[in-house]
């Protein structure tokens, strides 16, 4: 039930859309999470992790541009949505910050690990240069987690529930945006 | 960066392969078995006019239907089977394409019907009953049509893209641009002009919106991308849905139309493109004024707080 009709290629097309989405969302929680710790002692450390979310962005608007990928049409809720969330979590302190960094993080580690193996069962070749970019982009993501955890993350309120929750709404929306 | 290069190389390539083969696949509507006893039959049929009577084969030169030893070369296989087919095998598609190919030249006589099909066949040295292969609402045969005026759009604007690269013409602005890619789409209509209302009520049968739809969402996504289109946001939905809008209006005007050479189409046309742009200008102004404004009310909160606090 997909919208994939137009679409000439449509493993390229999902995988793009939804990491351009997912790269999307990933800057708009940390957005959040600066608009209220950013005057913290971990501003500076979410800043950093926001500007190399802000790389990969751009390097995903290229590739959209260059595969003719169309976005996901629920770009204006994953906006509204990730601030929400980096600024809830960050609400509860900077160690409720870190466990929505990690819990994220997580989700996309293990979601760029899933598009790598099918990249490679698909055409290895073909699909070089965009394999390097995830791996690349997949070991970044994977530091972010590593950072959030150095940072008392598991010491956050409630954390099993809190990670639960978030990694449930990393699916749903990977869900989605591969799809609409 | 080397990668993103390398990446847009790749993604030119993926695109411009995309081109020929972007023809919509829309399912060919009959049962294979039907079909190829059909063509086993004119084949059949084929064979006799060659040895014997079909003096009309060899005589009147051959514009476009050629005697059948070898399909011709750059068919767009829908599916992409045809390229992997013998030379002396036509595969099913590339037959209908054929027919229907032919039976255009006879829709401004008989409509978009099984009549135009049956004498395309004909001129095919096929059998009549070829048009069995197909609806008898004319379906595929417009469907058929407007893909390969998409086709045909999306060449053009290749050819443009190619010359502006080399330098040899201008960059158009991008009103200029919209409207002579949506006047050089609708012009392709011309030849067809009183018979396309019943063409587009087809097209709206629920049977076939998919592939109407489909037909025209690319359509208007490729007008974009030679446009220069690059956004990755919501804009890039709201661009597409007034450029459809734009076109289908335009459209209906064209057939409602009788002045000389559509020029009150062609007027309404630039009217349309020019709200769009002033309605994307607005836009952009409303919202830089909105900024303004938000940060005006914070200079403000924040003098009152200050004085407040100095009180």
């Amino acid at each position: 039930w997909t919208l994939d009709n137009w679409s000439q290629n449509p493993v390229i097309d999902r995988i793009l859309r939804v990491d351009h989405a997912g790269e999307f969302g990933a800057n708009r929680i940390y957005a959040g999470q600066m608009a209220v710790l950013g005057r913290s002692s971990v501003g500076p450390l979410i800043q950093q992790m926001w500007n190399q979310e802000k790389d990969h962005l751009k390097k995903f608007n290229e590739l959209m541009v260059a595969y003719r990928v169309r976005p996901t049409v629920l770009l204006p809720f994953w906006n509204v949505a990730g601030f929400v969330l980096g600024a809830g979590s960050a609400l509860l302190g900077k160690k409720g910050a870190m466990a929505c960094t990690v819990a994220v993080e997580e989700s996309i580690s293990e979601h760029y690990n899933n598009q790598i193996r099918t990249l490679i069962e698909e055409d290895p070749e073909k699909y070089k240069e965009l394999l390097q970019v995830i791996k690349q982009f997949r070991d970044d993501e994977q530091e972010h987690h590593d950072i959030g955890l150095e940072h008392d993350a598991e010491a956050a309120p409630a954390y099993s529930v809190l990670k639960t929750a978030i990694q449930l709404g990393c699916k749903v929306a990977i869900f989605l945006s591969e799809r609409i | 960066m080397a990668a993103a290069g390398g990446l847009r190389s790749a993604g030119w390539r993926l695109w411009r392969g995309r081109a020929v083969v972007r023809c919509q696949q829309y399912p060919p509507l009959r049962a294979l078995q039907a079909s190829a006893a059909l063509r086993r039959a004119s084949d059949e049929h084929r064979k006799e006019p060659l040895a014997s009577s079909s003096q009309q084969h060899f005589d009147s030169p051959p514009d476009g239907h050629q005697p059948e030893q070898k399909p011709q070369g750059p068919h767009p296989s829908y599916t992409g089977q045809g390229g992997q087919e013998s030379e002396d095998y036509e595969s099913e598609e590339q037959l209908q394409h054929r027919i229907l190919t032919a039976a255009l030249e006879f829709v401004p006589e008989h409509g978009w019907t099984a009549e135009a099909i049956a004498e395309g066949a004909k001129t095919l040295g096929l059998s009549v009953a070829a048009a069995g292969l197909f609806h008898s609402d004319g379906s595929e045969l417009i469907l058929h049509f407007v893909s390969e005026c998409n086709t045909k759009l999306s060449e053009l604007l290749r050819k443009e893209q190619k010359l502006v690269q080399l330098g040899e013409a201008e960059k158009k602005p991008l009103d200029e641009f919209l409207r002579d890619a949506v006047e050089a789409r609708l012009r392709m209509l011309i030849p067809y002009i009183e018979k396309w209302p019943q063409a587009l009520s087809v097209l709206l049968l629920p049977r076939n919106i998919p592939s109407s739809l489909n037909l025209l969402t690319s359509m208007i996504d490729d007008i974009w991308h030679y446009a220069g289109d690059q956004s990755t946001d919501f804009n890039w939905y709201t661009r597409r849905a007034v450029l459809t809008g734009i076109y289908n209006t335009t459209e209906l005007v064209m057939m409602q139309d009788s002045s000389p050479g559509f020029e009150d189409t062609w007027r309404f046309l630039e009217n349309r493109v020019a709200d769009a742009m002033t309605m994307s200008n607005t836009a952009s102004q409303v919202q830089s004024t909105g900024e303004a404004v938000v940060q005006g009310l914070m200079g403000a909160a924040v003098t009152v707080s200050n004085a407040e606090t100095n009180r």
